[in-house]
């Protein structure tokens, strides 16, 4: 089938009446969750994946997917108007879209964003029309040792990629692997680590681990703290950039895109990784490099085009090769896997109606978030009014009542328990939940093709590294690492570089630089395209007094409260 | 980590007073997981690994064990401590949470949906949202309602059944 004929049939799917109104409620969910600090795309949709099986295979990616880029409009919102990030992807948002907020610029701010957003979402969007194609193509010849090293480099992309340290992610990723081989052994029959439940049989619900983990594990981590969200009350003026910031931004846009567009598909891409390095981007190629972190147009346009360009082709190593790039599409695959299709090589002939009406959904869905973000920002921002504990209690009930449906299992409820307490001390303890639900989730693809490869080698171990393609890939592996060391390094050091001199207090400015260089170290609140973290809340607030008074135009600029640093944060 | 925990550590560095209890504390997430992946050894092992060229069920797991064992061994020697969140006294209402949510799942086994429902988002709402026993109740009972109608009624789930859940119907 010819590319044109696909995005014929995947407009025809996109266009059912069913399907449109998924994909609206998609994204707007997605705005919504991305508005609300807190409840980011990985926990919106694990909360959602029970839900799903309900509806059609196509309809149901159809809204997980518009959840997903939906967030990257809505988590714009917050960073612009209270320097909270309402997702990880929109840290970087915070530099300078806030700066521009107090200089009376917000609506702009959010309106090139919105526009960049739109532009970078639709160039990938061409891009994974014509990428993933041949992509398909050529992984049809993968045999069991290229996709041993193909799951291999997923996990160890989403280790490196960020975290402060590789080594607990790793360490989560092999606990993720041993989860994953709880149950019957695939070809022997024999139960592993099933202690006498036969719950356990078929294995630990992939449902019941990432609702208990990004779920349940965040919203009890958000219990210790108490502080409450400032509501911004002031109207948002001239949202639609003017002629000159167009041209301001064009560049900016256009790059970003690209740039997006590359990290997103290289497993572990996607998200705040983009938006960071959108924004070095740019930084390194302005004229004057001391406007950023001032209110620069660029270092909003550059990375809001870059995080949404790369949530979108994050779905061409899922859709082509089977192997999800961060842990929203992880979530994505464990929905398709439960509708009995795996994603892989022969989704595009198989399940053609998947493939491109997802795509084509894309198309679609990006236009509905422009007409609804330019319009109606300022109805959003009313969502900031929802108290937390409202909004916790009710994902709770909903998660438990969610879980239950799946397999209508009392057990699959207490595995969320378990898994939301496991969730919530790994986040006081800093170890990341992402790599532990990827691992999970490729950990029996990796087992079969490991078991396959050794059948096919006669025990050889050399097969990984004589195979071209799977050497190939091991090659990419080893060289990636290298050069996303480097990356980080350099990144580092740009924004060790970001000072906002023309910051009201010291406090401040410790503040901003703190966010710059931290999350750069560790990258990643969100390398998975969004765990969300409450915390950066914690963080911001008590150097801000009260945002919400002073946001727009910075008229508090002297009388600013500074409270000492540690307090009112818990 | 994210951009405020490097923050809030340094805040929770400056508060603990004993720093011998920190570092227990800190090197308990590796302790487990040393169990967990030497237990996993141990038992994968039993379960037979088979050779190279005919891999038994053990093999796989053994290989991920010895993984999680080798990174938590190192671990227990180079985690950073920076990323540790301070543990305070909103840990008590983690605790509290908890058994709040392990009571729902028994009642819901018992007493089916609507009602554990109603009990867990009005306690949740007065105790932990901090809203006001109108707010909440009038929140929990048209919660549950609207819970039901959306699970039971529009998605066919065949909780089990309680006295309220059959007068409302599904």
């Amino acid at each position: 089938m010819g590319i044109l004929d696909g995005v014929g049939q995947g407009l025809a799917v996109a266009l059912q009446p069913t399907n449109l109104l998924y994909v609206f409620i998609g994204v707007l969910i997605g705005t919504v969750i991305g508005v609300l600090p807190g409840l980011g795309p990985t926990a919106t949709i694990a909360l959602l994946l029970p839900l799903t099986y309900t509806i059609e295979p196509a309809t149901a990616v159809i809204l997980l997917a518009g959840i997903y880029y939906g967030s990257m409009y809505g988590g714009t919102i917050t960073s612009v108007l209270l320097r909270l990030p309402g997702e990880a992807a929109s840290v970087v948002t915070t530099f300078d879209g806030y700066q521009m907020a107090k200089h009376g610029r917000a609506g702009p701010a959010l309106g090139i964003a919105a526009v960049g957003s739109f532009i970078g979402g639709v160039l990938a969007v061409v891009g994974l029309i014509l990428l993933a194609p041949p992509l398909a193509d050529l992984a049809v010849s993968f045999g069991p040792p290229e996709y041993v090293a193909l799951t291999a480099l997923g996990i160890l992309m989403v280790t490196y990629l960020g975290s402060g340290s590789p080594l607990k992610s790793l360490s989560m990723a092999a606990l993720g692997l041993l989860l994953a081989t709880v149950g019957q052994d695939p070809i022997t029959g024999t139960t592993r680590f099933t202690f006498g439940q036969v719950s356990l049989f078929d294995g630990v619900d992939f449902v019941a681990v990432a609702m208990g983990l990004f779920g349940v594990g965040e919203i009890l981590h958000s219990l210790e703290r108490t502080e409450k969200v400032h509501a911004v009350t002031q109207k948002i003026k001239h949202i639609w950039p003017t002629r000159q910031d167009f041209r301001d931004s064009a560049g900016a846009i256009g790059r970003g895109s690209v740039l997006g567009f590359v990290i997103g598909v290289l497993p572990g891409g996607g998200g705040v990784i983009s938006s960071l390095a959108s924004y070095a981007l740019e930084k390194r190629r302005a004229k004057d490099p001391s406007r950023f972190g001032k209110g620069a147009i660029q270092g909003v346009a550059g990375p809001e085009t870059a995080n949404n360009a790369s949530s979108t082709s994050a779905f061409i190593p899922l859709l082509t090769l089977g192997i999800p790039a961060n842990v929203v599409l992880a979530l994505i695959f464990g929905a398709l896997l439960v509708q009995g299709i795996t994603p892989g090589p022969q989704l595009i002939t198989e399940e053609p109606e998947v493939f491109w009406g997802v795509i084509a959904s894309m198309l679609i869905g990006n236009l509905m978030l422009l007409a609804l973000n330019i319009p109606l920002v300022g109805v959003f921002v009313q969502l900031l009014r929802v108290r937390a504990g409202i909004l916790a209690a009710f994902a709770l009930v909903v998660t438990m009542a969610g879980v239950f449906s799946v397999n209508n299992d009392i057990f699959d409820m207490w595995v969320v328990l378990v898994f939301g307490v496991i969730g919530w001390l790994m986040k006081k303890t800093g170890f990341e939940p992402g790599p532990l639900v990827l691992a999970f989730v490729l950990g029996s693809i990796m087992e079969r093709a490991f078991r396959q490869s050794m059948l096919l080698s006669g025990g050889s171990l050399d097969i990984f590294v004589t195979r071209p393609l799977s050497g190939g890939l091991l090659a990419v592996m080893a060289m990636v690492i290298v050069i996303s060391f480097l990356a980080a390094r350099r990144r580092r050091a740009v924004f060790e570089h970001v000072e906002p001199e023309d910051e009201d207090t010291d406090d401040v400015d410790a503040e901003q630089e703190r966010a710059a260089g931290g999350d750069d170290s560790d990258g990643d609140s969100g390398r998975d395209g969004g765990t969300p973290k409450v915390a950066p809340l914690a963080a911001h607030r008590p150097a801000e007094g009260d945002p919400g008074a002073e946001a727009p135009r910075g008229g508090g600029d002297s009388g600013v409260p500074t409270p000492p640093p540690n307090e009112g944060r818990r | 980590m994210t951009p405020s925990s490097s923050a809030e550590t340094a805040a929770g560095r400056r508060r603990s007073t004993s720093p011998l209890r920190a570092v227990l504390l800190r090197r308990l997430a590796p302790v487990v997981l040393l169990v967990v992946g030497i237990a996993a050894l141990s038992q994968a092992r039993d379960m037979g690994l088979g050779e190279l060229t005919a891999p038994g069920p053990g093999l796989w797991p053994f290989i991920v064990a010895g993984l999680l064992t080798a990174t938590a061994a190192v671990l227990l020697v180079v985690d950073p401590a920076e990323d540790y969140e301070p543990w305070t006294a909103g840990t008590a209402r983690i605790v509290a949470g908890l058994v709040g949510l392990a009571l729902f799942i028994v009642l819901f086994q018992t007493l089916g949906f609507v009602v554990p429902t109603l009990l867990m988002l009005t306690a949740w709402l007065r105790f932990f949202g901090g809203e006001s026993w109108r707010m909440a109740l009038v929140l929990g009972v048209a919660g549950a309602i609207a819970l039901h109608l959306i699970f039971v009624v529009a998605l066919g789930v065949p909780f089990p059944a309680g006295p309220v859940d059959q007068l409302l119907g599904g």
